[in-house]
């Protein structure tokens, strides 16, 4: 299997978790891989991006352009930067979320629309899963973390959950996170689409 | 044992699987990651030191290593160039233990810095330079550096590019060897560790070409080079240097549905970036008719592949940049690798066959850099804008120069305050040129703590010297912040590192003898603001010490410094705050601005900036 996967978002959602669990997944399932997160100089709220690269023995860290297999992208604005790299048929996940600059904030400069990602997704000729924010379960009266809702949701409707086990994905959570084992569980079945197994 | 660690982790791992006595490094992306994780691993035989600047760094480990023991410095590319005055030197006199200097550089200034290629350092020093074009290449390679160090008696250059140093792959690690416990070498020799006279020089100078020769028949002799022939002579030969040559098999996969063979193209991956690799470059001369050089930035390797094309009267062709195929800016990848295919063997590759629709990139909403929430410097920067105004100025008639570090990011919106930026601690020695000039207004600089006393602090003592009017506003957030939290001299002891002596800027600008000195806290904007103007307006060289923990840092260590509240109804949704602000904490709520309390450090800045008593500060 080669299997590219390009991240796109902002500082502080957790994006680069999401391809740090795969990493490990891979790491842990003998897949080689390469994993190159890119924070550029930003604190929170900064353009962030990262490229994970399975089933090639030494591979380059740089994703062609049309040459992913699939996009996550956790920021409406953001996932544009995304669009040429993902393949025609590729999965370009979204999570529509909205970081609006100072700028947009204050009215001065202007903020993609959803409309403007659709269109854009469908010209790379590429099949759009969206996750809306509202979307986000809740567990004990707080919003779950998206990164691993996002990553359920990626886990059981694009073709990385036919190439790696969900079985693994969920051993690396619950290796990786020491804490609130159950919620981040919770987090990431409920993106699965499947229950809570309350053990 | 198998690890999945990042490129500067390798070399980490390589540099204790050699039994490295000392690592001195200064942080800069994207180098910072190798000695930062050495002192996580609190180690007991390996001195780690964040040095208080990359010369000096390579200077205690220079002293090691002439002591017969082995060490690692660590630098960006910026870093080698405060370095390599003394690095001349080092390179003339070489060394007994292993000396190894890791720099990384940025092809496609993805760190935001330069593009600066660091090979040619590596040309200048007659020292010899290895690259890797993976991860796990730089394991094994940063191990054979400090072999081949000892081997010819001189320090070696171990170069790595972002996209190696920040990747994570699968390494396979082993045991750290112990660090030798030998007692230290004391060799009293002036001729190989002094430069007075020029026989010692031009002695000094002949062994070092003999060391870089000796370096080229030792990496020749254990073929650290790829040389790969093809069975038929005459075709196309590439050489890939460093991280180039992880793209060539998935260029060739693209470029094979096109008629390209794999089997007809001859490859010389190249590891040794210097001295060049020339016996392996005549072997793909003789064997084919087209070259084809694949590097980032300078047609380094080209240059050397033409003098031996040269030499040996080849009639082929050579293609790379010096033709106009390739560019000299950006990272290269996969299309370079099938637009060289497509340039040499015109096989009708489609030109987008790689490239996506790069119009969906202007449809995104500009998000330039900003500081944090909670951040000092937002205090200052609007101080220093208010105390231009106070004195009847507007922001673009006062110079206001910059440093590297956060603190330039008031250059940005909604500041728009800082003008310049060139290297560490120049913004003091730049401000006096200005005021040679004959600017006629106040001329400010500004710079970081970490800044100041990596270099800043000779340029301040210039000023005072020669008694310039300027202010200088040190912003000290006690940590070296924008490459991740790293502690320098001004950095509080009790950090959890290991024990330090803490040099405290509030004695040493006294000490230099400035009678206009004071300490503000930038967080109080209006007494910072206040201070700032008086200095403005008096002769000579004075320093506002604008001083207060960088909030991620202070957060970390569960710090708070208060809480701001908003009165729903006072506010008119004016915008003022933010507008003045920028700060991230805010967002736009149906009928009042609205505060993130996980984000909001309660810094208090943004209270002033409203006119109809909306924010107001809570005992925290």
């Amino acid at each position: 299997m080669k299997y590219d996967i390009f991240f796109a978002g902002v500082g502080g959602q957790g994006i680069l978790t999401i391809g740090e669990v795969l990493a490990e997944v891979a790491h842990y399932k003998d897949i080689p891989a390469n994993f190159y997160p890119s924070k550029g100089m930003a604190q929170r709220g900064g353009f962030v991006k990262a490229q994970l690269r399975l089933g090639r023995e030494n591979v380059g860290p740089n994703i062609p352009q049309r040459g992913a297999d699939m996009v996550i992208a956790m920021e409406q604005s953001e996932s544009l930067k995304a669009i040429p790299f993902i393949k025609p048929g590729g999965d370009f996940v979204l999570y529509s979320d909205i970081w609006a600059p100072t700028a947009v904030a204050l009215g001065k400069a202007p903020y993609p629309a959803f409309a403007q990602i659709t269109e854009q997704v469908k010209l790379a000729g590429a099949r759009l899963v969206h996750i809306a924010p509202g979307q986000l379960p809740e567990y004990a009266g707080e919003l779950v973390h998206a990164n691993l809702y996002v990553l359920g949701v990626i886990m059981g409707q694009t073709v990385l959950g036919t190439l790696i086990r969900s079985e693994d994905v969920e051993h690396i959570i619950q290796t990786r996170f020491k804490r609130n084992t159950e919620a981040n569980s919770f987090a990431y079945r409920s993106g699965l689409g499947m229950p809570l197994v309350v053990s | 044992m198998k690890k999945l660690i990042t490129g500067n982790e390798a070399i980490a791992y390589g540099a204790l699987r050699a039994g490295v006595k000392a690592v001195t490094g200064y942080p800069g992306t994207p180098s910072t990651g190798c000695l930062s994780s050495l002192l996580a691993m609190n180690l007991v035989d390996t001195y780690v030191e964040w040095s208080v600047n990359e010369k000096v760094a390579l200077e205690v480990a220079a002293g090691v290593a002439w002591s017969g023991h082995r060490a690692l410095c660590t630098m960006k590319m910026s870093g080698l160039n405060v370095a390599y005055d003394s690095l001349i030197s080092v390179a003339y006199s070489g060394c007994d233990g292993g000396l190894v200097v890791y720099v990384a550089d940025d092809p496609g200034a993805n760190a935001g810095m330069c593009e600066q290629d660091s090979r040619s350092f590596a040309v200048m020093a007659d020292m010899p330079m290895l690259e890797p074009a993976t991860v796990a290449e730089t394991y094994a390679l940063t191990k054979f550096a400090f072999d081949l160090s000892e081997r010819i008696k001189g320090p070696v250059f171990l170069r790595l590019v972002t996209g190696i140093a920040d990747s994570y792959a699968e390494v396979e690690i082993e045991q750290p060897v112990p660090v030798s416990q030998a007692a230290p070498l004391l060799i009293k020799d002036i001729q190989r560790f002094t430069k007075a006279g020029s026989v010692i020089a031009t002695n000094q100078h002949r062994d070092l070409i003999q060391r870089l020769e000796q370096a080229g028949q030792i990496t020749d002799e254990v073929r650290l080079n790829k040389l790969s022939l093809s069975s038929r002579p005459g075709g196309l030969g590439i050489l890939a240097s460093g991280i180039a040559a992880a793209y060539l098999e998935e260029g060739f996969e693209a470029a094979a549905p096109f008629g390209f063979n794999r089997e007809d193209v001859s490859t010389l991956e190249i590891k040794v970036v210097h001295p060049f690799p020339a016996a392996e470059a005549r072997k793909m001369l003789e064997h084919c008719q087209t070259i084809l050089i694949l590097e980032e930035l300078e047609p380094l390797i080209e240059r050397g592949i033409i003098v031996e094309a040269q030499r040996m009267g080849y009639r082929g062709k050579i293609t790379g940049k010096l033709d106009g195929v390739f560019s000299r800016i950006g990272e290269y990848g996969v299309p370079q690798v099938v637009q060289g295919i497509e340039s040499v063997l015109r096989l009708g590759i489609p030109e987008n066959l790689l490239s996506g629709n790069t119009q969906a990139l202007k449809l995104a909403a500009a998000r330039p850099i900003t500081v944090c929430a909670g951040c000092p410097h937002r205090g200052t920067y609007i101080a220093i804008d208010k105390a231009i105004k106070k004195l009847r100025l507007k922001k673009n008639e006062v110079m206001v120069t910059g440093d590297i570090g956060c603190t330039i990011l008031g250059m940005n919106p909604p500041f728009d305050l800082i003008w310049t930026e060139i290297s560490m601690g120049a913004s003091v020695s730049l401000a006096q040129g200005y005021v040679h000039a004959g600017v006629k207004t106040p001329v400010i600089a500004t710079i970081g703590d970490s800044t100041f006393f990596h270099a800043g602090i000779a340029g301040l003592v210039n000023a005072i010297q020669h008694q310039i009017d300027l202010t200088l506003v040190i912003m000290d957030n006690r940590w070296t912040a924008m490459t991740g939290m790293q502690v320098n001299p001004g950095t509080p002891c009790n950090n959890g590192a290991s024990a330090y002596q803490e040099i405290d800027i509030a004695r040493i600008i006294p000490a230099l003898g400035i009678e206009h000195f004071w300490m503000v806290d930038p967080f109080d904007v209006e007494e910072t603001a206040g201070v700032i103007h008086q200095a403005m307006t008096l002769p000579g060289v004075k320093v506002v010490l604008a001083r207060q923990e960088c909030a991620i840092q202070a957060q970390r260590q569960g710090k708070q410094a208060g809480k701001v509240h908003v009165v729903e109804e006072n506010c008119n949704l004016c915008k003022l705050c933010l507008m003045v602000t920028g700060c991230s904490a805010f967002s736009l709520g149906a009928n009042a601005i609205e505060i993130d309390p996980e984000l909001c450090y309660g810094c208090g800045v943004c209270i002033e900036t409203c006119h109809h008593d909306a924010l107001v500060a809570e005992e925290a």
